[in-house]
C-alpha cells in the first residue's frame, strides 16, 4: 500500500526532492558545486530627463573571481535596460526570457514597451518560483508615461524609487545616493553620481569589483556606455612579454600511452588514403 | 409550422434560411401550453403566482411545485417544463452561493438574472444539447429594492413591472396592464394575481388546478416566502367570488 | 551569496510595519509608516504601504511584500471584473471578502496581515481587518504590523465612537508615530489615505514633522548636505 502510494506521479507543481537530497549531501559533509553569483554593487536613479542604470563588472563563484569584466545591464526592451544581482544564470535568463517576451508584446501592439509591463512579467515569474530564482534587478526605462524606475526582489517584491541600490554593494552604494541625491539632476551629474556609487562598491565591498558600466535612458535615446569608467586598470605589463624558455618547467615523471586502432576492419578493403 | 418537413428544425445549432432557430421556438411552445404564470411588482415587493395544472386528483396538494426560493432574497416561478426549471433553480441557487462565498454579500438580482440567462443561453449553442422548454421568472429584492425579470429558453431576459407566460398570458397581461403597480401594495397584489390566475383559467377546456404563491416584499422580511395560508385563502376566495360574479354578469 | 555576508538581501522582503485604518463618521483613513526591510536593512524608506483596490476602497499591507502584493493585485483584478459585470462600485465588504477568498485559500503559502477599508453608500466608512490565517473582521478601528503591539492599550484608550475626520487623523499620526518610536521595524514617514463620500485624499508626514513624545529628540540635521 505504502509503496503503491509513493508510485503515484506528481501531479504538477514544483518538486524539492532534489533539494532534500542535497542538503542531506552538504550535511554528509559533500561539498556542492557553487553557482556563479554576481556578488555585485548595481543601482539606478531617476534624473530630469530620464534614468541612469550603473553596474560593476566582477563576477564571482565563492571567494574566486571567475570574470573580471562582466555584463550586468541587461537589455529588455530599446527603452527598457535591467541590472542582474544575484545567481548569474538566473538573472541572466529571467530578463532574457522577458525580453523575448516583450519583443512579441510590441510586434503583437506595435506600441513601445512599458516599464510596468517589464516590472509585472517579472515579478509574476519570481513569485511563482518563491524565491528560488535568485534574481535582485533594478529595471529602469523611460515610456510613454515618462521615466521609471523599479527594484525587484527575488521573492517577487517590487519597489518603485527615485534611486535604487541592490546586490552586495548596496550599501556602500546607497550611502553616496543618499549623501548626494537630488531632484531633477542634470545628465552629467547623474552619470557622476552613479558611478560614484558603483566605485563606492567596487572599492568596498569584496563582492564587486573592476569597472563601471552605465546605461543612460532618455525619452527616445539610450546609451550604453560600457567600461565608461576602468579605476582597477591592469598596473603592469611587462615590456617583452611572458615567453618562457624550454625546459623552464622542471618535468617531474612521464608516461606515454600508446594509442590502439579503433576501427578494425572485418569485410572489404580499407578506404584509400 | 410552414417548415416541417425542410430539415432546419432538427437542430439547435442551425439557422433556417429566413434566419430563425426552429428548435429555440419549440422550445416556446412547451411553455404556452403550461399553466399561467404571471409576477407584478408592486411598490414594496414582487408577488408571484402559478397555475399549477392537475394531472390527477390523487396528487397530493403542493407536491410538484413550481416556484422555488433561490436564495433568501431571490425566488423563481417556472413555466413549462418543470423538471426542466428545476434544473434551472438549481443552477441559480449555486450561482447566488458562489457569488456570496466569493463576493461576501447577497448576488444583486440583476447579476442572478444575467448569470442565469447565460447559463440558459449556452443550451442553444452546442448541436448535442437541447434548449430548456422552461421560462423562469425571476423575483428579487436587493439593495436596488424589489425586482422581476423573465428569462426565456433563447437566453434572453427582460425587467418587467408585470410578466405573465403560459397558456393565459395574452389575457393576463391584459388585466396587468389594468393594474396601478406603483401604488399597490404586496398585500393587495396578492389578491390581484389570485384574481387573474382565476379569470385566466379555462375550466370547461383545462384540468383542475393549484394556485401557488410567492412573494418577496418588506412583509416578508424581504425575503422570498410562500403567501401566508391566510392571505392565500382570503385571495382565492376573493378570486372565486370575482369569477362567480363575471359568469353571472355573463 | 553568503561569503559576502547579503543575509538582508538575500532574506525575504518584509515589512516589519504598523499600518491601521479608523472608521469615523461619514468616511475612514488608512495609515501606514514606510518602512522596508530585508533583514536588517532598509531596503524602502519611504515605501508606500497604503494600495488601491478601487476607486473607494484601499489596502494596508503587512507582513511579506511579495505576498501582500500579489494578494492586492489579485484583488485589485477581481474587483476591476466585478465593477465592470455590476455597473457599480463594489462595496468595501466584497473587497474585504476577495482580499479574504484570497488570503485563506492561499493560506499555506502567504506571510500576511491586511487591513481593507473604504467608503460605499451603503455603510458609509468601514474597516475590515484579514490577519494571517485568513479570517475577516469588522472593527470600527484596527491596527496590524508588528508596531501594533504597542498600539493596542492606546488604541482602547484614545479611539472615541464618532470622531470627525480632523480628529481621527490626527489619532492615526499619532498612533503611528508612537508606534514608529518604539518599533525597530517601523519607521520613516506617515503616510495616510482619507476616503468619504467626496473621494480620496492623500496625506504625507515627513519624518523629521511628526509629533514627539517621551524621551525623543527633535529631528536636527547633523551633516550638511554634500552639495550644499
Amino acid at each position: 500500500m505504502a509503496e503503491a502510494a509513493i508510485a503515484l506521479p506528481p501531479k504538477g507543481g514544483f518538486n524539492f526532492d532534489l533539494c532534500k537530497r542535497n542538503a542531506m549531501l552538504e550535511k554528509n559533509g559533500i561539498a556542492l558545486p557553487r553557482f556563479r553569483k554576481t556578488g555585485t554593487t548595481i543601482v539606478g536613479l531617476v534624473f530630469k530627463d530620464g534614468v541612469i542604470l550603473g553596474a560593476d563588472t566582477r563576477a564571482t563563484e565563492g571567494e574566486i573571481v571567475c570574470d573580471k569584466n562582466c555584463e550586468k545591464i541587461h537589455y529588455m526592451a530599446p527603452n527598457i535596460y535591467c541590472c542582474g544581482a544575484g545567481t548569474a544564470a538566473d538573472t541572466e535568463n529571467v530578463t532574457d526570457m522577458v525580453r523575448s517576451q516583450l519583443e512579441l508584446h510590441r510586434y503583437a501592439t506595435n506600441r513601445e514597451s512599458r516599464v510596468v509591463t517589464a516590472l509585472t512579467m517579472l515579478k509574476t515569474h519570481l513569485f511563482g518560483y518563491r524565491g528560488q530564482v535568485s534574481a535582485a534587478l533594478v529595471l529602469g526605462g523611460v515610456d510613454v508615461t515618462g521615466p521609471h524606475l523599479h527594484t525587484v526582489y527575488p521573492h517577487g517584491s517590487t519597489d518603485t524609487l527615485p534611486f535604487a541600490t541592490m546586490g552586495s554593494g548596496s550599501l556602500a552604494a546607497m550611502s553616496v545616493f543618499e549623501s548626494r541625491y537630488k531632484e531633477d539632476m542634470d545628465k552629467e551629474e547623474g552619470m557622476e553620481i552613479v558611478s560614484a556609487a558603483i566605485c563606492a562598491g567596487i572599492f568596498n565591498d569584496l563582492g564587486s569589483g573592476s569597472n563601471v558600466d552605465l546605461c543612460i535612458l532618455t525619452k527616445g535615446k539610450t546609451e550604453y556606455l560600457r567600461n565608461y569608467q576602468k579605476p582597477n586598470p591592469r598596473s603592469y605589463i611587462r615590456s617583452k612579454g611572458y615567453d618562457f624558455a624550454r625546459g623552464h618547467t622542471a618535468i617531474l615523471s612521464t608516461r606515454i600511452t600508446p594509442l590502439k586502432d579503433q576501427v578494425t576492419i572485418i569485410e572489404g578493403d580499407a578506404m584509400e588514403e | 409550422m410552414s417548415s416541417i418537413g425542410t430539415g432546419y428544425d432538427l437542430s439547435v445549432t442551425t439557422f433556417s434560411p429566413d434566419g430563425r432557430v426552429f428548435q429555440i421556438e419549440y422550445a416556446t411552445k412547451a411553455i404556452d401550453n403550461s399553466g399561467t404564470v404571471v409576477g407584478i411588482k408592486c411598490k414594496d415587493g414582487v408577488v408571484m403566482g402559478v397555475e399549477k395544472l392537475i394531472a390527477s386528483k390523487m396528487l397530493l396538494e403542493g407536491s410538484n411545485r413550481r416556484i422555488h426560493s433561490v436564495d433568501r432574497h431571490a425566488g423563481m416561478a417556472i413555466a413549462g417544463l418543470a423538471a426542466d426549471g428545476r434544473q434551472i433553480v438549481a443552477r441559480a441557487r449555486a450561482e447566488a452561493a458562489n457569488y456570496l462565498t466569493f463576493y461576501g454579500e447577497q448576488i444583486p438580482t440583476e447579476e442572478l438574472c444575467n448569470r442565469v440567462a447565460y447559463y440558459v443561453h449556452l443550451c442553444t449553442l452546442y448541436w448535442w444539447l437541447r434548449p430548456y422548454g422552461s421560462a423562469a421568472i425571476l423575483a428579487g429584492y436587493d439593495r436596488d429594492g424589489p425586482q422581476l425579470y423573465m428569462i426565456e429558453p433563447s437566453g434572453v431576459a427582460y425587467r418587467y413591472f408585470g410578466a405573465a407566460v403560459g397558456k393565459g398570458r395574452q389575457a393576463a397581461k391584459t388585466e396587468i396592464e389594468k393594474l396601478k403597480l406603483d401604488q399597490m401594495t404586496c398585500r393587495e397584489g396578492v389578491i390581484a394575481v389570485a384574481k387573474i390566475i382565476y379569470s385566466v383559467h379555462d375550466e370547461a377546456k383545462d384540468k383542475a388546478f393549484e394556485l401557488e404563491m410567492s412573494w418577496i416584499c418588506d412583509e416578508s422580511n424581504r425575503e422570498h416566502q410562500r403567501v401566508p395560508a391566510d392571505l392565500l385563502a382570503e385571495a382565492k376566495a376573493i378570486a372565486k367570488a370575482a369569477q362567480e360574479e363575471d359568469m353571472d354578469a355573463d | 551569496m553568503e561569503e559576502f555576508g547579503c543575509e538582508w538581501n538575500d532574506a525575504p522582503h518584509s515589512m516589519g510595519t504598523t499600518i491601521m485604518a479608523v472608521q469615523y463618521e461619514g468616511g475612514v483613513i488608512l495609515g501606514a509608516d514606510s518602512r522596508t526591510t530585508t533583514g536588517a536593512y532598509v531596503a524602502n524608506r519611504a515605501s508606500d504601504k497604503i494600495t488601491e483596490l478601487t476607486d473607494n476602497v484601499y489596502i494596508c499591507r503587512s507582513g511579506s511584500a511579495a505576498d501582500s502584493q500579489i494578494v492586492s493585485d489579485y484583488s485589485r483584478y477581481f474587483l476591476n471584473q466585478h465593477t465592470i459585470q455590476l455597473g457599480r462600485d463594489a462595496t468595501v465588504k466584497t473587497a474585504a471578502n476577495i482580499v479574504r477568498e484570497l488570503s485563506y485559500g492561499n493560506k499555506s503559502f502567504l506571510e500576511c496581515g491586511l487591513i481593507v477599508a473604504g467608503w460605499d453608500k451603503y455603510e458609509n466608512g468601514s474597516v475590515y481587518s484579514i490577519p494571517l490565517g485568513g479570517t475577516i473582521l469588522r472593527l470600527p478601528f484596527s491596527t496590524g504590523g508588528s508596531g501594533s503591539s504597542y498600539l493596542y492599550g492606546f488604541l482602547d484608550q484614545a479611539w472615541k465612537d464618532g470622531m470627525n475626520k480632523e480628529e481621527a487623523e490626527a489619532l492615526v499620526v499619532k498612533a503611528v508615530s508612537l508606534a514608529m518610536a518604539r518599533d525597530g521595524s517601523s519607521g520613516g514617514v506617515v503616510r495616510t489615505v482619507i476616503i468619504d463620500s467626496s473621494g480620496v485624499t492623500r496625506n504625507f508626514y515627513p519624518g523629521d514633522k511628526l509629533p514627539l513624545y517621551y524621551e525623543e529628540i527633535p529631528y536636527r540635521p547633523t551633516v550638511e548636505p554634500m552639495s550644499a
